[in-house]
Order: structure tokens, then C-alpha cells, then sequence
């Protein structure tokens, strides 16, 4: 099997060789149209560049001991070639199905080179068509592979940027902080704020802290223990845990699952849970005297 | 006052601050809690005959316990076990145990398996607990 395709690659090497100057401008030119010009994802040269590297590497697989073995470091190389350009061309704005047709163009063009030669038998043609085949569809799972991880990549980026921007602690007093609450809260959400808070409570010296949760729709179970650990954690601390605007769906909730908030002062509204945190500290607020 | 791994200090009339050292081990906690509670029942002792010479009456006033938690990372079920018995025995002889400068991780991880009302009281820290009146 691996004499076969190395005989194979061997021919379609020879065959790359006596027609790689036809070759090279036809995929350099697709290339220009698909991303160079108005496109503006890869310079003139880059495209260039690039072909001739696709072209050498495929060259040196087809030259290797055996080209069908994807684990040689040829068909390695050629692999990270597709993974590099699909993440350049996708942090560019790229689109991978051009990318992927791209591909395409390349197979078909290598195929028709091969029609091109009188000299190639049925049989040759038949194991050349097999081989290309199978060695592009891999480099299309190499570029579907860089596009996912690139995805992922910035899926996990906006994440963290909501989650900072989730949690957005405020000092509005001397060592009074706010933590208005947003949205539905998950246990890891939870497990986030409360970190954020402690740190915040040990770097600000906070003597007491008001969580509102006007803007939380959900709660379950397993985030009511969590949000009772967080002012748990908050008393040990030694700060004034205040939670303020439980919505009545958060309150029959909370009853429902049996959570103690025996030890937890509760108020009304965000204003309430100040006023409360102001008295604990001795502060008095009133308006300017007319 | 000298206690292996602990560093006791009498500050004000009647409080004290204990700081735990690198080499507590508490698994000496009977031998430990009897220096403490001995400690601070003689230095209440002292300061009570003074109190009678000067005032003619003696001082009822519940005594502090600063426990200082500064340089304690983490608190676990074990750690946890040692401050709330210290906390309960102190109590019987009139001194209230207030734990302060607790570390973020440490009331972090403290908060997650613990179920109870500890029996110690918590501040920031003693400027902390003297300012919220307590």
C-alpha cells in the first residue's frame, strides 16, 4: 500500500513540477479574487506568498515517504499551513466558506492539470483522483477546526467581558459598595460575584455592602445557597451584608426552597438598603438647609 | 505573653489581640486553649484588683478576643473546628472572640461548608468593630 502511494505521489509530484507555473498563476489568481482587491483580507504579495508555500508543501508531501500517512510531519506542516491562513484570513473578517471554496479551486485545479497530461493512465488518474481527494477533504477539516477554535476563542472572550461588565461593584460611599445583580444568575456567575466582592470588600475596606436583585428574573435552588453564602461570606468578613429588591417571584421562590434568610437584612429597594446601610454606620443625610 | 504559636497582647483595659504564628499547631488544642484561657483569666484578674483599688468597685465589662486571621489563606473544616472551640471556651470566662482581617479566599471557602451561626463575632478589623458600636 505505501509503494502504491508512493508511486502515486511520486507521479503526481512529477506532474506538479512540469506544470507548476500554470498552476501557481491559476490559484494565485482565484486567490486575488476571492481575498485581495476590494476584499482587503490578504495583500498582493501575501497571496503570492502563500501559494508558493502551498505549492512546496505539497510538493514535499507527495514526496515523502509515504504522502497518505497523516501523521508525517510533511502532512503536518501542510495542515498548519490551512490552520494559519484560515485564522488569518477569520481575524480579518473572512468568510470560511471562501475559504473553503478556495480549497475547492485548488483540487479542481490540480485535477484538471492532470487531465492535462496525455501520459496519465486510467489507473494512475483513478488512484491521483483517490488520493486528492482524501488529502484535501483533510485540509478542509484543518480550516473547520481553526474556525471553530476561532469562534470559541471569541465566544470566551465576550463572555469575560460580560462577565466583567455584569458585575459592576460601585463604592458610592466611603466604605459603602453596591452590587446591582443583572440578569439570571447561575452558580458560576455567583461563584464570580463573590469573589469579585470579597476581593473588593478586603481592598476597599468595605463596612457594609448592599446587593441588589431588582434585575434578577431567576433564581433556583442551588443559586439561593450560593447567594446566602455570599453574604455569609460578606458577614465574615466583617462587612453588612444588606440584599435589596427581591422581586416577589425571588421571594415565594426562596420560601418555596426553604432558605433561611433569618440572618440576612433584607429591604425593599436599592434607596432602602442605603439608608439602612447609612444608620448602621452612623451617617446621617439630609438635605441642604434653605 | 508566651503561648508556642500564638503571640497574646493585652490592648485597651480589657482586650486583647491574639495573632496566631507559623508554628501553631493546633492539634495541641487542649494544651493551647488552657495557656489562653489562663492567660486572659490572669490578666483580668490584675486588671479587676486594679479597677476594685482605683474605683472601689469591680469591672463587669465583657473582655474582647482580637484573633487576628491576616496571614490565614484558607480556612478549612479543621482550622474552622479550632476557632470555634476557642471561641466557646473564652466565652465561658466572660471574653467574647472576634475574628478580624479574614481573608477573602479564606471567608470564601469558609462560607461553603459552613452551616451554623459561627461563635465568633467578625470584623474588619478592631477599628471596625469599635466604629459599628458593637
Amino acid at each position: 500500500m505505501a509503494q502504491q502511494s508512493n508511486t502515486t505521489g511520486s507521479k503526481l509530484a512529477k506532474l506538479l513540477k512540469l506544470q507548476i507555473g500554470s498552476i501557481s498563476e491559476t490559484i494565485e489568481k482565484e486567490g486575488q479574487t476571492l481575498f485581495g482587491g476590494n476584499n482587503n483580507l490578504l495583500g498582493s504579495d501575501e497571496i503570492t506568498d502563500f501559494c508558493i508555500e502551498f505549492l512546496q508543501l505539497l510538493a514535499a508531501l507527495l514526496e515523502s515517504k509515504d504522502p497518505h500517512d497523516d501523521a508525517s510531519p510533511q502532512f503536518h506542516a501542510l495542515e498548519m499551513y490551512f490552520n494559519n491562513l484560515s485564522k488569518q484570513i477569520l481575524v480579518r473578517g473572512g468568510r470560511v466558506e471562501d475559504l473553503v471554496r478556495y480549497i475547492q479551486f485548488m483540487q479542481r485545479t490540480l485535477i484538471e492539470a492532470l487531465s492535462n497530461d496525455k501520459q496519465v493512465t486510467v489507473e494512475d488518474a483513478r488512484a491521483m483522483l483517490l488520493f486528492l481527494s482524501g488529502l484535501f477533504n483533510e485540509l478542509i477539516l484543518a480550516v473547520f477546526q481553526a474556525y471553530l477554535d476561532e469562534k470559541e476563542r471569541t465566544v470566551n472572550a465576550q463572555e469575560a467581558e460580560l462577565r466583567e461588565t455584569a458585575t459592576p461593584i460601585t463604592e458610592i460611599w466611603d466604605g459603602v459598595l453596591t452590587l446591582p445583580i443583572i440578569g439570571t444568575l447561575d452558580s458560576s456567575r455567583t461563584m464570580l460575584v463573590m469573589e469579585a466582592l470579597l476581593n473588593r470588600i478586603a481592598k476597599d475596606h468595605a463596612s457594609a455592602v448592599v446587593i441588589d436583585l431588582t434585575g434578577v428574573k431567576n433564581i433556583d435552588s442551588q443559586v439561593s445557597h450560593h447567594l446566602i453564602q455570599m453574604v455569609r461570606a460578606v458577614q465574615l468578613m466583617g462587612s453588612d451584608a444588606i440584599i435589596t429588591g427581591i422581586r416577589p417571584e425571588i421571594a415565594r421562590a426562596l420560601i418555596s426552597l426553604n432558605i433561611d434568610l433569618s440572618n440576612v437584612t433584607t429591604r425593599a429597594s436599592l434607596s432602602d438598603g442605603l439608608k439602612e446601610a447609612f444608620r448602621r454606620m452612623g451617617i446621617h443625610v439630609s438635605g441642604k438647609a434653605a | 505573653m508566651a503561648i508556642p504559636g500564638l503571640h497574646l497582647t493585652q490592648i485597651g483595659s480589657s482586650d486583647f489581640l491574639l495573632e496566631p504564628l507559623r508554628n501553631l499547631n493546633i492539634r495541641d488544642q487542649d494544651l493551647l486553649l488552657e495557656s489562653i484561657t489562663s492567660h486572659l483569666q490572669q490578666a483580668r484578674a490584675y486588671d479587676s484588683t486594679r479597677a476594685f483599688a482605683r474605683l472601689g468597685s469591680e469591672s463587669f465589662r465583657v473582655s474582647r478576643l482580637y484573633y487576628d486571621l491576616a496571614q490565614q489563606a484558607l480556612i478549612d473544616p479543621v482550622y474552622y473546628a479550632w476557632l470555634d472551640t476557642l471561641a466557646r471556651t473564652v466565652r465561658a470566662i466572660n471574653v467574647k472572640m472576634i475574628c478580624i482581617h479574614m481573608q477573602p479566599t479564606a471567608a470564601f471557602a469558609l462560607a461553603r461548608f459552613m452551616h451554623e451561626i459561627p461563635a465568633f463575632e467578625t470584623a474588619l478589623d478592631i477599628s471596625g468593630w469599635k466604629k459599628s458600636g458593637q
